[in-house]
């Protein structure tokens, strides 16, 4: 039998090979911003003699490559879009099928953020390849594949338990952009966590939000952490969990309260 | 009248009250009770605010209710909601089912493994709904390249795919053009009549209750205010006539109680009688005798007119 889960996955990806424009306008813009921030990196690390909190600049640029591919990969206002499906009552019509409303969407969405992000990374790979040469590991860069995966679809299940509050406060319009922020500074976007101070280093690592961008970038700079990798599958399992217990809280209080 | 037994829907008192934070509360569905046997067309009509989305959210188990009861194909919709699902399907008119970028086909996919339905039989009911719906040669264009029209029928198969015994359909044709229209209703009739699916409708447009269902359940203010067939509504909430002739020779005088004339030109005339002041069979009589003839019939009233007086007369305080 036949799994709706894969089977939406599948078709969700198969949505993004049907419209390669898409596909076209967020790799044009991730191009722009991977060589903007990583020329940046790579002058910083010039004047600290080439390294910055451990980072070579041949480092810091595949770390950008892939620290950029996993949030471009995802539609920025994810938390405002769901949350506006909640507030106008078009998730209640989900509620009619036999299948659990959120890990559909999950499904859907994971489907589409890795369809997109895996030809994002190989546009990354490439470029850094042209600018800095190869990669500090080849190893690290293909462990880091599957650790993108596993970081667009911790994003897309945090994004989910966020815009949840939607079902009680019927507005997610402000969240995404705080949340946003969350990813590019604690969740490593913009810079590896090392260059944090000590304390807020400490923090970040403790925070889910490094599972979505920090984790693959880590890896593909030629830092081989596994563990790494295991910290997102329990971050994956916990916010998966986060987003099925607030849908589930939340389709009761639409239930009972109404759309 | 459908007993509770033989309903496939069936609700007794169903009331929602939505509380705001402050307020006390608004009563969107009040004391609403309605029984719908197997294989009926039932459209489910009522002014804007009336309540009928409340209590379809009920019946389909999105909203628990505030007090009441309601079972459909025997199932409480709110306890037992994914059970139901199974056993129902639903058309929003203005809410896709199908993904722009991909073929119906490739949506009927996801759709029939959330509703586990292995390949082959989501191959052979395919195959049946494309006959039933003329619409096999649709299945493999992208949605995006489909008419509204078509990529409605597309929609409709999506919602048949797991064969549910009742489908809720609201404001399915808005939008389509009349043609679409035509062959949209002649599907659900068709539907019905080859499969026994019960239909359960919610339009403002009239052609849709006129040409689709068989009965008319109209409600406002949280209630059932009429419940009849659509021919017994035409007949007994209005009693006036629409009586129109043509003739060669125009009557001298037509002043007769209870009737007015509607339209009138040098060939033909309307006449509106109020049959409760004056039989129309005696009005005919007497056009018959002081005027030349050359065709005449008796109408009822449009159905959008006999709508409008059952709102009216239920605003009435």
């Amino acid at each position: 039998m036949r799994q709706p889960w894969a089977v939406a996955a599948t078709m969700a990806a198969r949505r993004v090979v049907a419209s390669p424009s898409a596909l076209a306008v967020s790799s044009g813009f991730y191009f722009i911003v991977v060589s903007v921030v990583s020329a940046l990196w790579r002058a910083a690390a010039g004047v600290h003699h080439g390294q910055v909190a451990g980072y070579s600049a041949a480092a810091l640029t595949w770390y950008i490559a892939f620290s950029e591919a996993a949030t471009v990969a995802l539609n920025v206002r994810m938390i405002e879009y769901i949350g506006q499906d909640i507030a106008d009552g078009s998730v209640a019509v989900e509620l009619l099928r036999p299948t659990p409303l959120v890990l559909v969407r999950l499904a859907t969405e994971s489907g589409q953020a890795v369809a997109r992000v895996l030809p994002l990374a190989g546009i990354g790979a490439v470029l850094a390849l042209v600018v800095v040469g190869r990669p500090p590991s080849w190893t690290g860069v293909l462990v880091a594949l599957p650790s993108l995966a596993l970081a667009v679809c911790c994003n897309l299940a945090m994004q989910h338990a966020v815009a949840a509050a939607a079902f009680w406060t019927r507005d997610a319009r402000s969240t995404w952009f705080l949340y946003q922020k969350f990813v590019f500074i604690l969740g490593g976007m913009l810079l590896p966590l090392e260059v944090l101070p000590a304390w807020l280093h400490h923090i970040a690592l403790a925070l889910p939000f490094m599972a979505m961008s920090y984790v693959p970038a880590r890896l593909a700079s030629g830092h081989l952490a596994l563990g790494l990798i295991g910290l997102q599958v329990v971050w994956l399992i916990v916010t998966v969990a986060a987003a099925a217990g607030m849908f589930a809280a939340g389709q009761r209080r639409l239930q009972v309260v109404g759309g | 009248m459908v007993t509770h037994a033989e309903a496939v829907i069936w609700a007794d008192g169903l009331t929602k009250t939505f509380r705001g934070r402050r307020s006390t509360g608004v009563e969107a569905v009040s004391g609403l009770s309605l029984s719908v046997g197997a294989g009926e067309r039932v459209a489910y009509i009522g002014p804007n605010g009336a309540g009928k989305s409340t209590s379809i959210k009920m019946l389909t188990g999105i909203l628990h209710p505030t007090t009441g009861r309601a079972e459909v194909l025997g199932h409480v919709p709110w306890t037992q909601r994914r059970a139901l699902t199974r056993r129902i399907g639903t058309l929003f008119g203005q809410r896709s089912q199908l993904w722009f970028e991909l073929t119906p086909r490739q949506s009927y996919r996801m759709l029939a493994a959330i509703y586990r339905l292995d390949e082959g039989a989501e191959e052979r009911r395919l195959a049946e709904l494309g006959g039933l719906l003329d619409a096999s040669d649709l299945f493999d264009m992208p949605v995006r390249s489909l008419s509204l029209g078509q990529r409605m029928r597309c929609e409709l198969a999506a919602c048949l795919l797991h064969d549910p015994q009742i489908v809720f359909l609201d404001e399915p044709t808005i939008g389509l053009d009349l043609l679409a229209k035509q062959r949209f209703r002649q599907l659900l009739v068709r539907l019905n009549e080859e499969k026994g699916t019960t239909v359960f409708l919610t339009s403002h447009d009239v052609a849709d209750i006129e040409h689709v269902a068989q009965r008319v359940i109209v409600i406002n203010h949280g209630q059932v205010i009429y419940d009849n067939t659509v021919a017994s509504m035409r007949r007994s909430l209005l009693a006036t006539k629409l009586v129109e002739v043509t003739f060669d020779r125009p009557p001298d005088n037509l002043e007769m109680a209870g009737v007015t004339v509607v339209t009138a030109d040098a060939t033909s005339l309307r006449l509106a009688v109020d049959t409760t002041i004056t039989p129309v069979r005696k009005v005919v009589d007497v056009l018959l005798e002081r005027a030349d003839i050359g065709d005449l019939s008796i109408v009822d009233p449009p159905l959008e007119q006999v709508i409008a007086n059952i709102y009216e007369q239920a605003a009435r305080p």
